[in-house]
């Protein structure tokens, strides 16, 4: 798809064309998804998120002027939906989630669940916008373009996060890497 | 390749995710041949690509996940009918929202309009009406017979005269309705109200017209209650009219058209020659409303004004106590018959009689007056004759304004008052001396036509005169137009004169000359000596010596003009006169008097002074440099000083926000901190 032909979709969808915002919808929730879950690590709460923002987005539309910046009003109201998700279970927090669960599966499924539960208490520990580069990239491997336009950031700009955060997780994954090499 | 090794964990993350350019990679991978630390990176950052792979990956959406959020955004937002979502999506247009706002603001106005009842039409028709219920309210005595019989009247008229008009809304002081009701009938209604004046105004002009018109019909309709009311109609009138005579006569022929005579009439002669008189007219109360707009065609109708009195109760009351009278008249007259016996009784019983008489009289007289007064209205009408064209008379007014120039003021000022005779009035005299010793007189005097050439000519012979003007104006009395047989009178001269020292006066002519010689002193003595020759006056002179040894004397003289040629001449005799510069002053619209009129000389007298100047040389120059140094510092200074001042109070105020802002966040991130580390442990 050309940028042109994208940014008719686009500008479709606001305009009300449902056909043309299901189009959006399929392109762009595995996207969305992948933010959500980045923030959350929960794939229910984040699979409904993602149906959330669409349909606020449906509903608030009129408010992009810009169709080009489409992607990342979408991205941004995902993101806040999930904040304000996180923000509401506070009271049940979620490393506490993770450890007593891992601890379980702990005994029972060996060491691809100690690496799954390490790599995610590495995942849970970096700065949200971090995570979100991470889980975007890993789950559906789109090139850096691609990623920084849903995500509204500036050209080149991603390399340095997902490098941080990657860095950031090697470190402290450190042991349990030499363990696999 | 410092920078590759400070960056590895980028080019580590971009070379696994394949974004790395050909150059950026074959660096990277010359590095990590050379370099231990980061291949041992690289090896780490590769095991762990392999297990976020491994472990995230398999967390991502399934396969149907689009499918699914497609269906459930169907569910969740349902398809509108196409006009519902037409609208809803038109509302969302910045414009449509506006506009919306408008006619919304509009419709509020708007409805706030006709709850305060801010329209035009109808309520004046109220507010007339309810006057007249104010009116009623305010003379007790009348109000409640009146009520009572304009509900009769409303009843007996209810079924024939449909109302014209919507009943008005009832004032909410109104015990009841009915005043009102009767009011909707308003000529017949004063009619029939007791000691009620209903003044119908000119420039009333819609009352006026229905006045009559509605007024046929509910006499007609309504015989009986009108018959027993006894009405005095009186009806005055000023009219402006083109002769008065005729006019007289007109009315005449009116009055016996309208079965009625013309009383009195009376006129008077004006000093314009017109004549203003007053005609008074007894018609049929029922042909005064015709015969009113009858009137309106004599003339121009300047006011009018209809009233109407009810003396119903005063007529009847009368009646009876007439009645009483007689039947008193009557046993005194039985008593004087049958039972007189006492002389002294006899005697009282006649003065009873007579004063019962005397009553009886006046009684019938009033009753007599008041049946002609309601058999006839009275119609009083005042007529002027307009303006006519040709003047009775004209008047020659003249005004003289002199202007005069003295050596002595005060002098001249007290000739002139010496002039003072019969003839020669001085209304006004002032003299005026202000704050810098100016003295300035002026006068005022009336002249008998007769006298009054002679007198100017000797007053403009006291001084010098600087301008003389004469207005003359003929006044025409009694008309505007131009009278052929008209007398001409001359009134008296109004003359004012002015008089200013002559030290005041503009000069004619400036001169202003240079003149260079050896010795100014010397020579500036000698220049007043020359002026003093040619009768002039030394205004002012100055004189100086700059740094440079020059000398000035700035000498300003004034001689009259018949010498100035003779003055001009006798400078050269001073020195080289340079730079003459003469500047006329023409004053085309005053008499001047050439000869004496003043031309004022400015002569500067110098001398070369020092051909090498005190203020050169290498130590002046030096001395100049320091100071002009020394001022664009303090100049600098001053403005780093404003500077300050403007900015100071904004640096300040900035920095208190920006202290308070930071303040706040830091205690934000210490709580999100807080609440990370209580959570984190467990």
């Amino acid at each position: 798809m050309t940028d042109a032909s994208e940014h008719e979709i686009y500008r479709a969808a606001i305009r009300g064309d449902r056909d043309a915002f299901e189009t959006v919808i399929r392109s762009f929730s595995r996207n969305l998804f992948a933010i959500a879950y980045g923030i959350l690590q929960n794939r229910e709460e984040a699979e409904d998120v993602v149906q959330d923002t669409f349909v606020k987005a449906w509903k608030s539309r009129w408010r992009v002027r810009d169709a080009a910046k489409f992607p990342a009003w979408l991205s941004t109201i995902a993101r806040h939906r999930a904040r304000d998700l996180a923000r509401r279970r506070r009271p049940e927090p979620l490393p506490e989630d993770f450890e007593s669960s891992e601890a379980v599966e702990f005994e029972s499924a060996g060491q691809k669940a100690d690496l799954d539960g390490e790599v995610r208490s590495a995942l849970a520990q970096l700065p949200e916008l971090h995570r979100i580069a991470v889980t975007l990239r890993y789950f559906e491997e789109q090139d850096y373009g691609t990623i920084e336009q849903t995500l509204g950031l500036t050209n080149g700009a991603l390399r340095g996060i997902l490098g941080r955060a990657l860095g950031l997780m090697r470190k402290r994954l450190k042991p349990v890497l030499a363990s696999i090499g | 390749m410092a920078t590759i090794h400070e960056q590895i964990d980028e080019l580590l993350a971009a070379d696994l995710h394949d974004e790395l350019s050909a150059a950026e990679r074959d660096g990277f991978h010359a590095h990590l041949v050379e370099c231990a630390e980061c291949r041992q990176a690289f090896q780490e950052e590769k095991n762990m690509h392999k297990l976020l792979n491994e472990t995230i990956a398999d967390k991502k959406a399934d396969p149907g996940f689009e499918q699914r959020m497609v269906s459930r955004f169907r569910d969740r937002v349902p398809k509108r009918s196409g006009l519902i979502s037409v609208v809803a999506d038109l509302l969302r247009v910045r414009a449509v929202q506006l506009t919306a706002v408008a006619a919304l603001l509009l419709a509020l106005a708007q409805m706030g309009k006709m709850i305060t009842g801010e329209s035009v039409t109808p309520s004046k028709r109220n507010e007339y009406i309810s006057d007249i219920v104010e009116a009623d309210r305010d003379k007790p005595g009348a109000s409640r017979e009146s009520g009572l019989l304009s509900k009769t009247d409303g009843r007996s008229k209810g079924a024939d005269l449909p109302a014209q008009n919507p009943p008005p809304p009832a004032p909410a002081q109104d015990k009841s309705n009915t005043p009102v009701e009767g009011l909707r009938q308003l000529p017949s209604f004063v009619g029939n109200t007791k000691t009620k004046k209903a003044e119908v105004q000119d420039e009333n002009a819609v009352n006026e017209k229905e006045a009559p018109a509605a007024q046929g019909p509910s006499e007609q309709a309504t015989p009986s209650p009108l018959a027993n009311r006894k009405l005095v109609r009186n009806a005055t009138a000023e009219l402006e009219v083109v002769s008065f005579d005729e006019s007289v006569q007109k009315i005449t022929g009116f009055a016996t058209e309208e079965k009625g005579y013309v009383a009195t009439t009376s006129s008077e002669k004006q000093a314009n020659g017109k004549l203003r008189g007053e005609v008074v007219v007894k018609v049929l109360p029922d042909n005064l409303d015709r015969f009113l707009q009858k009137l309106r065609g004599i003339g121009e109708l300047k006011n009018q004004a209809l009233t109407t009195e009810d003396v119903t109760k005063a007529y009847f009351d009368t009646e009876s106590r007439l009645k009483n009278a007689r039947l008193m008249e009557q046993r005194l007259i039985e008593i004087l018959k049958t039972k007189s016996k006492d002389v002294a009784d006899l005697l009282a019983v006649e003065k009873e009689l007579g004063r019962v008489r005397e009553e009886i009289e006046t009684m019938q007289g009033e009753l007599k007056l008041m049946d002609s007064q309601v058999a006839f209205a009275t119609m009083t009408i005042t007529l002027a004759e307009k303006n006519m064209n040709i003047p009775a008379a004209f008047l020659l007014k003249e005004k003289a304004q002199l202007s005069l120039y003295a050596t002595e003021v005060e002098k001249t000022y007290n000739e002139i008052k010496a002039l003072a005779s019969p003839k020669v009035q001085i209304t006004t005299a002032q003299i005026d001396r202000d704050n810098t010793g100016r003295v300035s007189a002026r006068l005022s005097l009336l002249l008998a036509p007769e006298e009054s050439d002679a007198v100017i000519n000797k007053v403009k012979g006291m001084a010098r005169v600087e301008n003389f003007q004469v207005q003359t104006e003929r006044v025409s009395q009694g008309g505007d137009g131009l009278g052929e047989n008209a007398k001409t009178e001359r009134d008296k001269v109004e003359l004012n004169v002015t008089i200013s020292r002559d030290e005041q006066e503009q000069s004619l002519q400036q001169t202003t000359l240079r003149v260079r010689t050896s010795d100014v002193n010397e020579k500036t003595k000698q220049l007043r000596t020359i002026a003093e020759q040619q009768n002039g006056r030394i205004r002012s002179s100055s004189f100086s010596r700059d740094p440079n040894g020059r000398e000035y004397a700035n000498v300003s003289l004034r001689v009259p003009m018949k010498n100035y040629n003779a003055l001009m001449q006798s400078l050269n005799a001073l020195g080289k006169v340079e730079n003459v510069s003469v500047h006329r002053d023409d004053r085309p619209n005053a008499q001047i008097d050439e000869e004496n009129a003043p031309a004022d000389v400015s002569i500067q007298v110098y001398s070369q002074g020092n051909i090498v100047s005190e203020e050169t040389g290498i130590w002046a120059t030096l001395r100049r440099t320091i100071g002009q140094g020394a001022a664009a510092l303090m100049w600098s200074a001053r403005m780093i000083g404003v500077a300050l001042a403007f900015l100071a109070p904004w640096v300040l105020a900035i920095a208190g926000v920006s202290w308070v802002m930071r303040r706040v966040s830091r205690a934000r991130a210490a709580r999100k901190l807080r609440a990370e580390e209580e959570a984190g442990p467990q």
